[in-house]
């Protein structure tokens, strides 16, 4: 009898080697390998799995030749032996990595399709309550209620709107849309379903970016599965949904640029108001909500309002989605409630330190977000303390660094991407975004004075208070939370005479 | 441009020319005719302009803006270095510069060769398995300067 074994097709697995696995065995005849999505278990992967007399048997950081030792049961270890994966509440992952991703039938089998089941039945309005109710803030960054984004666009009364799904994740150090689109990907289109239903809406857009070309591939197969079974309609009226590439900016992930960008254009940031939700693709209204956000908002369509509301804190309520990365044991996907401190999940879910390495610093929040030093851990995680000590949870990239790492080489590096990427619509991030850079890299080849980190501070303060988005506003505060905290590594850089040889400090 | 690839660039036009009542989109455009042509030539801003019946400088502002659209032939091989802060603290800024030394190319440049072109890029997604390396359509995690050497064609043909 031929033995099945359950192998990722996610694309961190498939780096990790997973389809070398697959290639080697293909042509065992009593092997027969199914391809799932992921369980974000990236510190072992490529991991192979097969069912056992009690669950699934998993062998972790697998090679071709593990098969004799697979196929007899040898050495694999049980769920439960995978702390990252007990300790964790998952609601939207949950059934990630059991799953092939485009298969229907096992899509309903874990309960797919039953929170568009209940907003079918429910008048617009109803299902608008029911995100109000449940405390559903945006999961893509910038935290705005969902309930208040939809409803804008609800009220708005035009011949057409859009429902657009951002899948322009450009946080670095985050993954977990790109997961839902290659592991789950009828959960965002059951998500837009829900969306264009509350709001009145016959046509919708994937934005995806030019990075994840598996994630818009399995989008592009499942929106014609769907199609295919007829369950692409409102109402009995036909739901238009396509896939749009994006071309590599990551502004492109603020909505005003995305939709230029959608419509054909430059990806540029414009000024708001009209918000999209009044005023947005081809100038009609159009809700833009992350991936991430569309994911839950099925969750909450299924199980309830008052299941989210229940978890959580007071002002973040619901599970956050963290994406561990960087210099520690186990990166990987943590779904837990809001409130843990960020000391507890990296301990227990980081795992320590990778080998030989000593923590410095950790970056939550993605490219825009701030340091914290080993003194600041104690934080909770939750968008008021966060807000409350001007950082940002983003879309929960967490990303450790080691003692090894350079902060003058890391804050110059931040302020490159920073004026590679800006868009030029506003003054102080485009011309601010250079300055700053070029400041870094005087101080990084030796050639700084004392007083250009207080120009950077002075120039950090203006694009903070002045930017048009959050891009050149951001953008400070990782590089001045690094000279905040380890500003003996940038006065160390500076040389003791100003380059005339006169004493400057 | 070549004769072949005006007649390809014809070819690619044809469907996004907008239909009375649709606008153009312009960078949708821009991708197709890159993804027939390898790059999207700066003579072919002119034809794509007409048949999109939008100005010149609209379709050269686009072009200019996103990364990913290339005016220029590149090498027969793209190495895409990430870049995004899990790589970088997995030291994806020295494997970078180990690739620079070996490959013999800045950022952005060509083997003399044609062979490979060397660029950056922020972030795949990939953190879980970083540092990450994209060899043409293939990503690699924790990559080394060496696993990436071995993937690339050798111009003698070994």
């Amino acid at each position: 009898m031929a033995i099945t074994l359950y192998l990722s097709n996610d694309t961190s697995a498939r780096a990790a080697g997973a389809d070398r696995l697959a290639a080697a065995w293909a042509d065992v005849p009593d092997i027969h390998v199914v391809r799932t999505s992921s369980r974000g278990v990236f510190f072992l992967e490529p991991l192979v799995e097969r069912d056992g007399p009690h669950g699934r048997l998993l062998w972790p950081r697998a090679k071709p030749d593990d098969l004799p030792r697979i196929r007899d049961g040898a050495g694999g270890i049980s769920l439960a032996e995978v702390p990252f994966l007990a300790q964790q509440q998952r609601a939207v992952f949950a059934h990630f990595g059991t799953a092939q991703p485009l298969s229907l039938e096992e899509y309903r089998a874990n309960g797919g399709w039953r929170g568009w089941e209940r907003a079918t039945n429910l008048p617009s309005e109803a299902i608008i309550t029911e995100l109000k109710t449940s405390g559903l803030r945006g999961r893509g960054g910038a935290a705005f209620p969902v309930w208040h984004k939809w409803d804008i666009a609800r009220r708005a009364s035009a011949d057409q709107k859009y429902v657009v799904a951002n899948a322009d994740e450009g946080d670095a150090g985050t993954y977990c849309d790109r997961m839902i689109m290659e592991g789950e990907p009828f959960r965002l289109i059951e998500g837009m379903l829900i969306c264009a239903k509350a709001v009145g809406a016959d046509h919708g857009y994937v934005y995806c970016r030019w990075e994840y070309p598996a994630a818009a591939a399995t989008m592009q197969a499942a929106i014609a599965e769907v199609e295919r079974a007829g369950l692409l309609t409102i109402d009995k009226r036909p739901f238009r949904l396509e896939v749009f590439r994006g071309a590599g900016s990551y502004v492109c992930g603020e909505e005003t640029a995305l939709l230029s960008s959608l419509e054909g254009g430059r990806g540029m940031v414009k000024v708001r108001p009209p918000y999209p939700a009044m005023s947005g693709l081809h100038g009609k209204p159009t809700v833009v909500s992350n991936v991430l956000t569309f994911g839950t908002v099925v969750e909450i369509m299924a199980r309830g309002a008052d299941w989210h509301a229940a978890l959580g804190t007071a002002g973040s309520k619901g599970l956050i989605v963290l994406q561990l990365g960087g210099r520690i044991r186990q990166p990987g996907l943590v779904e837990i409630p809001f409130g843990a401190t960020l000391a507890e999940v990296l301990e227990r879910f980081g795992g320590g330190m990778a080998d030989g390495s000593r923590f410095k610093a950790v970056q939550v929040g993605g490219p825009l977000g701030s340091l914290f030093p080993e003194s600041q851990l104690l934080i909770p995680l939750c968008f008021d303390t966060f807000n409350e000590a001007g950082a940002v949870l983003g879309h929960g990239g967490i990303v450790v660094f080691d003692d090894q790492t350079d902060m003058v080489e890391l804050a110059r590096h931040y302020m490159t991407f920073t004026a590679d990427e800006s868009c030029g619509k506003c003054t102080p991030c485009r011309i601010g975004s250079v300055r700053a850079r070029e400041l870094l890299e005087r101080i990084e080849g030796g050639s700084g004075t004392a007083g250009d980190l207080d120009l950077l501070a002075d120039l950090g303060d203006t694009m903070k208070a002045t930017s048009l988005c959050a891009h050149g506003g951001r953008a400070p505060y990782p590089v001045l939370s690094a000279i905040e905290h380890f500003g003996d590594e940038f006065r160390r850089r500076l040389p003791a005479k100003g380059p005339n040889g006169t004493m400057d400090r | 441009m070549t004769t072949g690839e005006t007649l390809a660039l014809e070819r690619v036009l044809e469907p996004h020319r907008p239909r009375p009542g649709e606008q153009a989109n312009i960078l949708r455009t821009l991708l197709a005719v890159q993804q027939a042509l390898g790059h999207v030539p700066p003579n072919a801003i002119g034809p794509v302009a007409d048949a999109l019946k939008v100005p010149e400088a609209h379709v050269a502002g686009v072009l200019s803006y996103y990364p990913d659209l290339h005016t220029a032939p590149r090498g027969r091989q793209i190495v895409r270095v990430c870049l995004g802060e899990a790589c970088v603290a997995n030291r994806s800024l020295h494997l970078l510069a180990d690739l620079q030394r070996v490959l013999g190319i800045g950022l952005g440049e060509t083997t003399k060769d044609g062979q490979v072109t060397l660029e950056r890029v922020y972030c795949m997604g990939n953190c879980g398995v970083g540092p990450t390396v994209m060899v043409d359509e293939t990503i690699y995690g924790r990559a080394s300067a060496a696993d990436v050497q071995k993937t690339l064609v050798k111009p003698n043909g070994s």
